[in-house]
């Protein structure tokens, strides 16, 4: 599903540069949930974002789903992270505008659903994280959990067949972070891939296996 | 594009207007001011030439005066006339000539109703009124060519004439005595706005058929000869002839510039043009600035506003959103805005322009009003300035918006 062969990422800033990944390779396969695991600067989020299409290898190949990933330009890779990809941050990114349920119709939007599909699906995502009632509402009239929960719900919009979710309960208190894990948990059980960044080890505790990063390299 | 996308947009922008508040008014205040300054340009503009025509727009007014050489054994200092036969000597010699009538005025006492006043009192014939702009008020006629040939005791008189003999009273058909002839109205002079005049404006003049006039005048010879060439290009060329033939028929130089004066309006309304059309350049030169200015007050708020929403799109660009994406939104919120600012812009403008012109216009004192008080609101200036503006406005939000869509996703998202 995701596979990563002799991956290297360096960041140049003038004479500068920083090697954030160094010649990493590893396969996550379709329906694992795997947990990314290191200190800051080891080259998590660097991971996360190659993984999730947000950046392109310096060097390496990244095969996602069968198809080679450094070569598709901008809106290849665009189209990528919104039909294949689902993103879950640690600060929720939703926008501050919008209702709960224009956030969760967003990606749909970007793939062209029809209004009919739009309005089933969003209905149902918000039913299945228990915030149908709270769908007018914008993000500063909810909780924490309750973001979490849309931004969750917004990340399955177009049934993605891989979740990554970057620090998911960082922001969280225990029992909205509980609940967070228990619907990620369903998820995985439902067959989709996940792909989790965190600090946590109880957390960690809940995927299959945990990748651990130090110094852009894969040590465990 | 889907379709769909744009109404989002639309969603989203209406929860932000309130931002781009400042923008919309700054379209508002900018249509406002270049719509009523076009408005106003061209207003002073078309009045100036109503002005001008007051007196008449192509006309070549013939004088006679006094030689300045000595011709063929002759001496200078000889006083040289025009007199009636003149009229058609010229029209047979000349065939740029269009239109060509004789002119004799004096200084009489005037009498109806009661009154005694003293006015210039013109004999002319039929053709006076269209070269002259004599436009007569509803229910009443200028001399026509009967009048000339009866020689008919009847008056064209102007409207302030009209007033102070009749009051609010109509005065068509009403006598006049002038000169101690009794004369029947048949048309008052309707009112106009005239920057140029000979022996004030027509307003107080009074107008006999040719032939009336000579009988209770005891001057032979003409004041001046009015002259309209059948193109405005002409009347260099009928100048010319006219002084040649003239001095031929009354033996003085053609060259001698004072043997006989000439009041050419077509001259005068080209320099008046030339000056109309400086002032429309350097209004459109202002305008253009101002728009320019305005553009650019706009293309920084649309980059203020795509920083400020710099998260905004890194979120987009996460999930999915095409660089067309973020582009067509930008746009459409320019469209948006701009729609907004110079729709309630153009509104103002229009109202004020169509109040200002409801403004009474004092004929009686011609002043700096009767050029202000006509602004002309065109729908020529009006699709110029949308087209001018709207490309203003399209590049003013193209290069925020392509910025916007350049951006890196992970930066954006980091972008607090």
């Amino acid at each position: 599903m995701i596979e990563l062969k002799d991956v290297s990422k360096i960041y140049r800033t003038g004479s500068q540069s920083l090697e954030a990944l160094r010649r990493i390779s590893l396969l996550i396969g379709r329906g694992e949930f795997v947990s990314v695991m290191g200190p800051s600067g080891s080259g998590k989020s660097t991971l996360m974002n190659i993984v999730g299409c947000l950046d392109t290898p310096t060097a390496g190949d990244y095969v996602l789903d069968g198809e080679m990933v450094a070569g598709l330009t901008f809106d290849e890779l665009a189209a990528v992270r919104n039909r294949k990809i689902g993103f879950v941050f640690q600060n929720f990114n939703l926008l501050p505008y919008a209702s709960a349920w224009e956030n969760v119709e967003l990606p749909m939007l970007f793939d062209g659903k029809n209004a009919r599909r739009r309005r089933e699906r969003v209905a149902e995502l918000l039913n299945a994280v228990g915030l149908y009632d709270w769908r007018e509402h914008r993000p500063t009239e909810l909780s924490g959990g309750q973001q979490q929960r849309v931004a969750l719900a917004r990340a399955l919009a177009n049934d993605p067949p891989i979740l990554l979710a970057d620090e998911p309960t960082g922001n969280l208190d225990s029992k909205s972070g509980e609940e967070i894990m228990a619907i990620l948990g369903e998820l995985w059980k439902g067959g989709r891939t996940i792909v989790m960044v965190t600090h946590d080890d109880r957390i960690a505790l809940h995927s299959e296996r945990v990748i651990r990063l130090f110094d852009g390299q894969v040590v465990a | 594009m889907n379709l769909t996308l744009p109404r989002f947009f639309w969603s989203e922008y209406r929860k932000r207007r309130k931002r781009a508040a400042l923008i919309t008014f700054a379209l508002f205040w900018g249509t406002l001011s270049i719509l009523l300054l076009m408005a106003f340009g061209q207003g002073m503009s078309t009045q100036a030439r109503v002005a001008f025509q007051g007196l008449g727009e192509t006309l070549i007014m013939v004088n006679g005066g006094q030689t300045s050489l000595p011709f063929e054994g002759l001496p200078k200092g000889r006083t040289i006339r025009l007199y009636p036969e003149d009229v058609d000597y010229l029209r047979e010699r000349i065939p740029e000539i269009l239109r060509i009538v004789p002119e004799s005025d004096n200084f009489w006492q005037v009498s109806a109703n009661g009154k005694e006043i003293n006015r210039t009192v013109h004999g002319t014939t039929a053709g006076f009124a269209v070269m002259r702009t004599q436009v007569p008020q509803l229910g009443g006629r200028f001399l026509n060519a009967e009048d000339d040939r009866k020689g008919r005791k009847v008056a064209f008189i102007g409207w302030k004439v009209a007033a102070d003999l009749f009051g609010t009273n109509g005065a068509v058909g009403r006598t006049i005595v002038i000169n101690r002839v009794p004369f029947t109205v048949v048309g008052v002079l309707q009112k106009k706005i005239q920057d140029s005049m000979y022996n004030g404006p027509d307003a107080e003049h009074i107008y006999l058929p040719f032939l009336a006039f000579r009988q209770i005048d005891n001057q032979r010879y003409l004041d001046r000869i009015h002259i309209q060439p059948r193109e405005a290009s002409q009347s260099p060329l009928i100048e010319d002839r006219v002084k040649t033939l003239l001095g031929r028929k009354r033996r003085f130089d053609p060259a001698d510039r004072y043997a006989t004066s000439f009041w050419n309006t077509i001259e005068d309304f080209k320099q008046g043009q030339a000056i109309f059309k400086g002032i429309e350049v350097f209004l459109g030169i202002m305008g253009a600035l101002t728009l320019l200015i305005g553009a650019v007050g706009v293309t920084n708020l649309m980059y203020a506003a795509a920083k400020e929403r710099t998260k905004e799109i890194g979120i987009k660009l996460a999930l999915g959103a095409r660089r067309r994406t973020i582009v067509g939104q930008f746009l459409l919120e320019t469209l948006f805005v701009f729609a907004k600012g110079t729709f309630w812009g153009l509104l103002l403008a229009f109202d004020i322009v169509h109040l200002v012109r409801l403004a009474p216009i004092n004929y009686d004192s011609f002043g700096i009003e009767a050029y202000l008080l006509r602004p002309d609101f065109s729908l020529r200036t009006f699709l110029v300035y949308m087209a001018v503006l709207g490309t203003l406005c399209f590049l003013s939000g193209i290069f925020p918006a392509l910025r916007a869509s350049r951006a890196n996703p992970i930066e954006s998202l980091r972008h607090e």
